[in-house]
């Protein structure tokens, strides 16, 4: 619970919501739930970061919605991967497994000097 | 650049939509969220609590979703609008130059468009346009001619059976006829046209029917006519009621049939037609001749269209049509007319070639064409100039800018939004530019096109007052292309402006980088200006040239006048005497002292021309036929013009033996060696081959100009009037003791008194028709001249602002140089040697330029050639004066730095 909105870059955002979608559509708060679940609770988004960025990213071609039922019957928006949202999956998630590496190499190598 | 339209029309139209759907969307957030606290234990009130503390404001998400969702906010776009405003404001005479400029160059080249478009490139309003041709023969006729696109009525019957590539063709003459209806009476030009003019063309009628090819059956057997759709609102007040009436066209009752289409005034542009009347009525509306029922081959006088089968082009058309023609004139060569010519007559006469035209084409459009297209060029030229200098003057206040620029990055201004700042104020300024170039556009052409046409035909010629799409695609294409040159790359160069050293440098003028492009854009606008004003230096003299030869006779002291009282139904006696008694009464008027008649008006550019017979070249035919007139006695006295040798002529000259005054070109032409007087000539005649020299030589006067200015004086023949056949119209000139123009009225009222039922026409002085003639001329002269002008000015504009700033920005420099002993006259030498490098280069652009293009306005000159070195050093020395004047007074200001002060602003 204690992640911290700051830190959550704009592009990490974006690839989050990607992954939260890539099985099956949820609404706005299911997919704030579904990215505590997949980062330990890591990050908790926020309905402030969360919106612009649905919205942007609908904007953007990668994301559709549409009215449905949610679980308390309630009317909720949900949102779903386009054909072009999930290339955008594969190549932002090949692109954060190279910064990790690196990221880990860099962090690595200065804990050896320390 | 469409996403980001369709976000902002969403955003600003759909906004409502929008935000209910996101105030729904976060409502049902807010309820989950509380439901799961509510799920894990929390009481209701304060899982709503926590939630709207974990959620923040909503207010504040949706602007925020907002300002994404569009992409940009309208808020924003609003406030950098008022932002551009509030500064072209306060630098007005910024943007009062801008615009001008804008509206200079887009103003002058939409109206230049408009008018190419609507004489040269103008498409007739008919079913088709493009489909319509006009068919003519080119080479000679070896007969009469009423111009070089006319056939005979037999030639043209040949053509019209004969060919296969026509869905049909119909033919034309226009007249002009007198008109009474009620008790008035007025001269109108009426369209003499076959039987399927109307279908041909597809136009319908307004009222009634049009004439249809059953009214051209029988000649003088169909008394009807269609009105003009305008003719019919001016002259009848738009009767409703006219179909079925009676008017007299020429004293003939003739039945109103119908009205055509409103918008058709006939097929030739600049001579709009205001009566229609089947061909068939020829000798009624034109009395004097014939052409229709005598079917002679050797007069040409009809123009002949077709309207071209669907799957055949206009070249196809040509090609198919020679071998008809040539079958044609193997025919007429075989006839009586063509005993007496020569074999080598024969061979050229053959060789003549069908020509199919534009159906479109005027010979307003053709006369046109040239100087349209020369002035077009002017105006483009004059166009990239403005382009120029736009680009220069944004180049300067971008650089101004910097520092308001660097401080807005620095407070954390977007460089989109820096971008999309300055390109917000180009495009008010070119909105601005653009509204006032079409509001002076429109004026400009209304005033062209007066200053142009006769008061009749311009009244007649409707300037839209809308643009149409093409000179507003035109006009919005040239904008664009302009936005983009002086709009963006500014922009981008004042974008890249790092914060750090702009702020830092207390001048606030800054980088040098867009010095060398500024400097170019100084040569391109020197090199154009000298271009225009080499340009106007030659159009200029060539209008003086032509004013100062004159013609030949002294055209002070002269006023003229037209009248015909043949077409009031005075016979031919009652005509001759008219103009016999009108002689007598207009010597006797006080103020007037020489009354001289002519049958053909001088500087119409019209004459009567035929070929000549004489006592060595029998029957032999010129390419180039002598001018010919009839005139009345005192004539040449009248005009001023010397006589050489014998006499003029008198009252007395009435035949039966004919009589002729010719000029030198004349003489030394067709009657070489020996003293022309007593000797004789005669005028071929189609009619009787046999005809032989029965024309006496009784004087020789001096060679004058008479279709225009610009020609060499023709070979001329003068005949007495009253030794003439037929009389119909007349020009008077009246040599005058004041000035002609206080004569006016006098002359005006003098022939009301005379005769009250004819009415003269084209009342001016001799030298108001001159100047009439030379209209073209004046018109590409004063418009050069006002282009070259301007020119000078925004180049001279453009170069003092250049070196202005140069010198602004090395005050330092200067300040230096003067505490190490720089004298002043060493400072300026050193400014104004960098403003010369300029000032060369773009002389030397300009006039390699000018000397490439110059061949092409060579036939709109006279008396200068293209190249002319004393134009073109000139203009390249009053460039050289201007330019030297705006580099001196920067040069005299860095002479004038103060070291001390200078330094110490370091």
């Amino acid at each position: 619970m204690a992640g911290a909105e700051s830190d959550l870059l704009q592009g990490t955002l974006d690839v989050l919501i990607l992954k939260a979608l890539a099985l099956q559509e949820l609404h706005g708060m299911g997919i704030s739930r579904r990215i505590a679940q997949m980062t330990n609770a890591a990050f908790d988004v926020k309905a402030g970061s969360l919106f612009p960025a649905l919205y942007r990213m609908e904007q953007a071609g990668w994301l559709t919605s549409r009215w449905g039922q949610a679980e308390t019957n309630r009317r909720a928006k949900f949102y779903s991967l386009t054909k072009t949202g999930r290339k955008q999956l594969q190549s932002e998630t090949k692109r954060w497994e190279r910064i990790s590496l690196a990221m880990a190499a860099a962090l690595g190598t200065r804990q050896e000097a320390l | 650049m469409i996403a980001w339209l369709r976000a902002l029309w969403n955003n600003f139209f759909r906004r409502r939509q929008l935000d209910d759907d996101l105030d729904e969307e976060l409502t049902a957030y807010a309820e989950l969220v509380s439901a799961e606290k509510v799920r894990s234990g929390m009481s209701p009130e304060e899982a709503c609590r926590a939630t709207r503390v974990e959620m923040g404001g909503g207010e504040q998400i949706r602007q925020s979703v907002r300002d994404i969702s569009a992409g940009v906010s309208l808020d924003t776009l609003a406030h950098d609008i008022r932002y551009g405003v509030r500064t072209l404001r306060k630098n007005s005479g910024f943007s009062l130059i801008v615009i001008a400029t804008l509206a200079l160059g887009i103003g002058a080249n939409t109206a230049m468009f408009s008018l190419l478009d609507q004489i040269v490139l103008h498409l007739l309003p008919v079913k088709q346009p493009e489909r319509l041709v006009k068919v003519t023969i080119a080479g000679n006729n070896f007969g009469n001619t009423y111009g070089t696109d006319r056939v005979s009525w037999p030639m043209f019957e040949d053509l019209r059976e004969g060919n296969k590539v026509f869905t049909d063709m119909f033919c034309r003459f226009p007249a002009t006829v007198s008109v009474g209806y009620g008790d008035r009476a007025a001269q109108a030009r009426a369209e003499l046209v076959s039987g399927w003019y109307f279908p041909v063309l597809g136009v319908g009628a307004a009222l009634g029917r049009t004439i249809a090819p059953d009214d051209d059956n029988v000649p003088d057997g169909h008394p009807v006519v269609v009105l003009s759709y305008g003719f019919w609102r001016n002259y009848f007040n738009a009767d409703p009621t006219i179909v079925g009436r009676t008017i007299l066209l020429n004293g003939h009752k003739m039945s109103i049939i119908g009205v055509a289409q409103a918008g058709f005034d006939g097929v030739e542009l600049g001579d709009s037609a205001q009566l229609f009347v089947p061909i068939m009525m020829k000798t009624e509306m034109t009395p004097r001749s014939d052409g229709l029922k005598d079917r002679r081959r050797r007069l040409a006088w009809v123009a002949a269209y077709g309207r071209l089968k669907p799957s055949i082009s206009a070249q196809q058309a040509q090609s198919s049509l020679q071998p008809l023609l040539h079958s044609i004139l193997e025919m007429e060569i075989q006839q009586a007319d063509f005993r007496q010519f020569s074999d080598e007559d024969r061979r050229q006469f053959l060789r003549n070639r069908i020509e199919v035209l534009s159906g479109s084409g005027s010979r307003l459009g053709n006369y046109m064409r040239r100087p349209l297209w020369i002035l077009m060029a002017l105006t483009g030229a004059v166009l990239l100039l403005a382009c120029a200098n736009l680009a220069n003057l944004m180049l300067a206040r971008a650089t101004a800018r910097e520092r308001e620029i660097a401080v807005r990055l620095a407070i954390g201004a977007g460089r989109g939004r820096i971008i999309r700042q300055l390109m917000i104020e180009t495009l008010l300024l070119s909105g601005a530019g653009a509204a006032v170039a079409l509001v002076l556009g429109f004026l400009a052409d209304r005033l062209l096109i007066r200053m142009y046409l006769p008061a009749n035909e311009a009244a007649g010629f409707v300037v839209s007052p809308m643009p149409d799409w093409r000179v507003l695609a035109f006009a919005l294409g040239m904008l664009l292309v302009t936005l983009l040159a002086f709009g963006l790359m500014p922009a981008v160069l004042g974008s890249r402006t790092e914060i750090a050293p702009s702020i830092q440098e207390r001048s606030g003028t800054a980088s040098a980088a867009s010095v060398p492009l500024r400097r170019m854009f100084v040569v391109v606008q020197v090199a154009l200006s000298l271009l225009l004003l080499v340009g106007a230096g030659l159009f200029v003299r060539t209008l003086r040239n032509l004013q100062s030869q004159g013609p030949g006779f002294p055209t002070d002291h002269l006023l003229e006048f037209t009248l015909d009282p043949s077409l009031n139904g005075y016979s031919n006696q009652q005509t001759e005497s008219f103009y016999e008694r009108l002689n007598v009464n207009l010597q006797a008027m006080p103020g007037v002292s020489a009354v001289g008649l002519s049958a053909m008006p001088r500087f119409k550019g019209v004459a009567w021309q035929n070929a000549i017979i004489g006592e060595k070249f029998s029957g032999e035919l010129q390419q180039e036929q002598p001018v010919l007139t009839e005139v009345g006695p005192s004539y040449f006295t009248t005009l001023g013009i010397p006589i050489l040798e014998g006499r003029e002529f008198t009252d007395q000259d009435r035949g039966p033996q004919k009589y002729g005054v010719i000029n030198q070109s004349f003489a030394k032409r067709y009657l070489p060696a020996g003293d022309p007087i007593g000797r004789r000539f005669g005028l071929v005649d189609d009619q009787d081959p046999a005809h032989q020299p029965d024309i006496e030589v009784v004087g020789v006067v001096s060679d004058t100009k008479y279709r225009d200015l610009r020609e060499t004086p023709p070979p001329q023949a003068y005949f007495p009037y009253f030794q003439g056949a037929s009389f119909c119209f007349m020009t008077v000139y009246l040599r005058t003791q004041g000035d002609p123009r206080l004569l006016e009225s006098q002359v005006q009222e003098r022939m009301r008194q005379f005769d009250p039922h004819v009415p003269i026409l084209g009342l001016q002085s001799m030298d108001e028709q001159i100047g009439w003639s030379l209209r073209t001329e004046r018109l590409i002269a004063s418009l050069s001249a006002v282009f070259g002008g301007l020119a000078l000015l925004l180049a001279v504009i453009g170069l003092y602002g250049v070196m202005a700033y140069t010198v602004t920005r090395r005050t330092r420099e200067m300040g230096v140089r003067i505490a190490m002993g720089a004298t002043r006259p060493k400072i300026i030498g050193m400014v104004m040697r960098e403003a010369s490098v300029m000032v060369l280069a773009g002389l030397l652009a300009g006039a390699v330029l000018a000397l490439a293009l110059a061949n092409l306005i060579r036939n709109q000159l006279f008396g200068l050639n293209p190249h002319d070195p004393w134009t073109l050093l000139g203009a390249s020395f009053s460039l050289a004066v201007a330019a030297g004047l705006a580099g001196f007074i920067p040069a005299v200001r860095a002479s004038s730095v103060d070291p001390t002060k200078a330094l110490r602003q370091e």
